[in-house]
């Protein structure tokens, strides 16, 4: 009987339960649709953030300080102010390897452009170089991923091409240069010159527009430096710092075991420079306090601006299932007064309706998860041109919620449902 | 006259005895109008607001000596610094570099005034202390301070090159992963008399909220009107700000169009719930012999009063929900803006007159003798 009357007033009142099917499924496309966005949009930013460049360089241990402070050039090959080129590819086996986005090797010298001109600096590095890893992968590495902001004129340098080279654009000016002209090069304290080709012209707003930049093993031949690297720059996909990784920062040992492994294993820029100097022999990796800071700031800011949007949605969608709800049991206030009167109890009547609307509800859920589904992509695609990873934890989120919100929606209807009196509803009042 | 007093009297009574209902329909249209103003504040909001957090970056415009002069004087700077918009301005810190001797060893110093460096780069990590105003206290990098193995607290002696000397104490470590840290920072007047260049500076960073193109145009002003300096773009800065901040405002964009979406239909249906229910009362009338005409316009009027009143609440409630919001991720509060409220308003009525009329509508074109039947 109870199946029965159920299955009459949902064909019945197909319009009724039409409507709150689409309500409770607008509602559920919402909340699923914000809340994986809002799950995804830290990592979706973070790596728009990656425009800002490396937030991490590693140096060698001896040389930064001797290098920095007095311009001294060792050429005489001392390893220690050098890192190994074959040790680059390990960058991509420490703990955190997915969360490092890409990497550039530099090797720096003094060098006489042409005959007699002033000293400038001759740079040594990878352009765009597919790196094949141990683990069988390629990790896409190079100046040209990582130096996103660089405005350049004319081509890339290729990597195998030796003797292609890209001129500052200050540079270009001040010695009259252009894409395609001759550049002869002679190495500070070297003795060949070599003579490159200028294949593009770099616009990058800072003191690399007025640098000469070269294939790796160009800079190395010249600098008789084989497999020498002298500074790497590595963009990292980070988690904002918090105290803990502030005081691991000054001094990793001066944390207890458990707090060392909660820091370990978070994504924190400097425990990504520590694994990173436990994986390159040697070395010595520094946050870079100006990308990394902001990055943090900026991620915060955007998820609590999207959390409080989803909370914001989802109070509307909560309120708006349940308004219609309340006006579903009015309107059939006539109805339940007939039933009172011909002798229904109040359980009776409340099963009856609860199980109207969860029968709804969960149709309508299902439909509006899919459909949410539809607008995280729709968000995804076309804010951040990648798909939003669809978060399972948000499945059961989401069934829990619109239950909650379906019984609380009635809360109030059941209420006034059990309160009408037949007599007064019957007659029309 | 009289026609108008019974048509207000129709639709204020019509709203007062089926007060609950009228609570109910009132509740959808103002939460449709919360989401509605909070959002478009929130959004007209945000770009200003995150603009101000990029500016954590640090400098993105610099400016240098023009042609091949290697100073700049300082009152070019603050003539150029005039010729920039005061509020968006957060920063503009002076840099003086020159190679000095720090307890005898050649180290790279660099004259600033504090207080704007602390605005214009708040990356900076200090360990110890900013030094006061006009104090002999100096700021080294954290390198420098490995290599001399000082401490907060100890102090050094500062030479120049024809052996002016002074002693200075190291108020604080700075740590910033970059070239900073070769450097030891000294308040510029100290710098410039040790040095004998007074008035004089290397390099000014500023540090103000502008898009790409507004610095363009802004250096371009500033370069025709003061001689002696050129301003440059730091265009890793300004070129990714524009990328990431352009998507950011796209995301809340996109954000604020589908909620909106399904709010304002939510708030439809339940609307369209409310006067469906009074389909009876319609077939009443029209056997009374009421004309379409006139019922559409009692119930458009009964529609347009509720959007009207549940537009006003949503307003107020969506410019607090968007003032919390503002205070709570940017820590800074927002002002009114009369225009979104007036959207809000008009959206709100729009949407229960629409709303409220597709169902009477249907009603009114099916006969009578049907509805009141009941089917």
């Amino acid at each position: 009987m109870f199946w029965q009357m159920l299955i009459g007033a949902l064909v019945r009142q197909r319009r009724r339960m039409f409507m709150i099917a689409l309500t409770v499924a607008l509602g559920t496309s919402l909340t699923t649709a914000m809340l994986n966005v809002m799950l995804d949009v830290g990592d979706k930013v973070n790596r728009e953030l990656k425009a800002y460049g490396a937030n991490i360089t590693v140096v060698p241990k001896a040389a930064s300080v001797l290098r920095d402070l007095y311009g001294i050039e060792a050429n005489s090959g001392a390893s220690a102010q050098y890192l190994a080129e074959a040790d680059l590819g390990k960058l991509k086996t420490i703990f955190w390897a997915h969360n490092i986005v890409t990497f550039a090797p530099f090797l720096e010298t003094k060098a006489v452009l042409g005959q007699g001109s002033d000293e400038v600096v001759l740079v040594g590095t990878w352009f765009d170089r597919s790196l094949e890893l141990p683990t069988g992968e390629v990790a896409e590495t190079g100046i040209k991923p990582l130096k996103s902001w660089w405005q350049v004129e004319g081509d890339w340098v290729q990597d195998n091409d030796s003797e292609g080279a890209m001129i500052g654009s200050q540079l270009a000016g001040k010695l009259g240069l252009k894409t395609g002209d001759d550049l002869d090069i002679t190495v500070a304290g070297g003795e060949g010159k070599e003579r490159l080709k200028i294949r593009g012209i770099v616009n990058s707003g800072s003191a690399e527009d007025d640098q000469v930049f070269v294939p790796l093993s160009v800079a190395q031949k010249a600098m008789n430096l084989a497999g020498k690297v002298g500074r790497v720059e590595v963009s990292a996909i980070t988690t904002p710092e918090n105290e803990l990784a502030r005081r691991a920062a000054h001094n990793p040992k001066s944390l207890s075991l458990k707090e060392w492994e909660t820091w370990y294993c978070t994504a924190y820029v400097s425990a990504i420079a520590y694994q990173i100097e436990e994986a390159v022999g040697g070395s010595r990796a520094k946050p870079i306090r100006q990308v990394a800071e902001s990055e943090g700031v900026i991620l915060q800011k955007t998820q609590l601006l999207m959390l409080l949007i989803t909370v914001l949605s989802l109070i509307g969608s909560a309120l708006g299932i349940s308004n219609l709800l309340i006006a579903g049991v009015m309107e059939r206030s006539k109805e339940i007064g007939l039933l009172k009167a011909l002798g229904a109890t109040d359980a009776v009547i409340l099963w009856q309706n609860l199980a109207e609307a969860v029968t709804t509800g969960i149709m309508g859920g299902a439909i509006g998860y899919f459909c949410g589904l539809g607008f995280a992509q729709m968000i995804g695609r076309s804010v951040f041109g990648s798909a939003v990873a669809i978060n399972t934890m948000v499945i059961p989120l989401v069934i829990v919620l619109v239950i909650l919100v379906i019984l609380a929606g009635s809360i109030p209807a059941v209420r006034m449902l059990l309160s009408l009196r037949p007599a007064e509803v019957l007659h029309g009042r | 006259m009289t026609k108008y007093s019974m048509y207000s009297k129709m639709i204020i009574h019509a709203l007062l005895r089926r007060r609950s209902r009228m609570i109910v329909a009132l509740l959808a249209i103002a939460v449709g109008a919360t989401v509605l103003s909070g959002l478009i504040t929130i959004y007209y909001d945000v770009p200003r607001q995150m603009g101000r957090e990029f500016r954590s970056y640090g400098a993105n415009l610099v400016f240098i000596p023009a042609g091949s002069s290697q100073a700049l004087a300082e009152q070019d700077i603050d003539r150029a610094a005039g010729l920039l918009p005061r509020d968006k301005v957060i920063g503009i810190a002076p840099y003086l570099y020159e190679r000095v001797k720090v307890n005898e060893q050649p180290i790279m110093a660099a004259g600033t005034k504090f207080q704007e460096v602390k605005k214009v780069s708040p990356y900076w990590q200090i360990r110890g202390k900013w030094p006061a105003e006009k104090s002999s206290g100096v700021v080294i990098g954290q390198e420098v301070a490995e290599f001399l193995k000082v401490e907060p607290g100890q102090s050094i002696t500062l030479a120049a090159g024809d052996g002016t000397e002074q002693k200075v104490t190291v108020e604080g470590i700075v740590r910033t992963g970059g070239n900073e840290e070769n450097f030891v920072f000294v308040d510029l007047p100290l710098l410039q008399k040790m040095l004998k260049k007074e008035g004089q500076i290397s390099v000014g960073q500023v540090s103000i909220m502008a898009t790409e193109a507004e610095l363009a145009a802004l250096s371009k002003n500033v370069e025709t009107q003061v001689t002696g300096v050129s301003p440059r773009l730091v265009k890793r800065v300004t070129q990714s700000e524009g990328m990431v901040l352009g998507k950011l405002q796209a995301l809340v964009y996109l954000v604020t169009i589908i909620i909106l979406l399904l709010t304002l239909i939510c708030a439809a249906t339940t609307m369209m719930a409310v006067v469906t229910e009074r389909r009876k009362e319609i077939g009443l009338k029209k056997a009374l012999g009421a004309e379409n005409r006139s019922i559409i316009l009692e119930f458009l009027g009964e529609g347009l009063a509720l959007g009207g009143l549940g537009g006003i609440i949503g307003t107020v409630l969506g410019f607090f929900f968007a003032q919390a919001v503002s205070i709570n991720v940017f820590g800074r509060a927002i002002d009114f803006q009369p225009f979104i409220a007036l959207v809000a308003f008009v959206v709100s009525i729009t949407v229960s007159g629409v709303a409220c009329m597709i169902p009477v509508k249907i009603a009114t074109d099916v006969e009578p003798a049907i509805v009141l039947r009941g089917e």
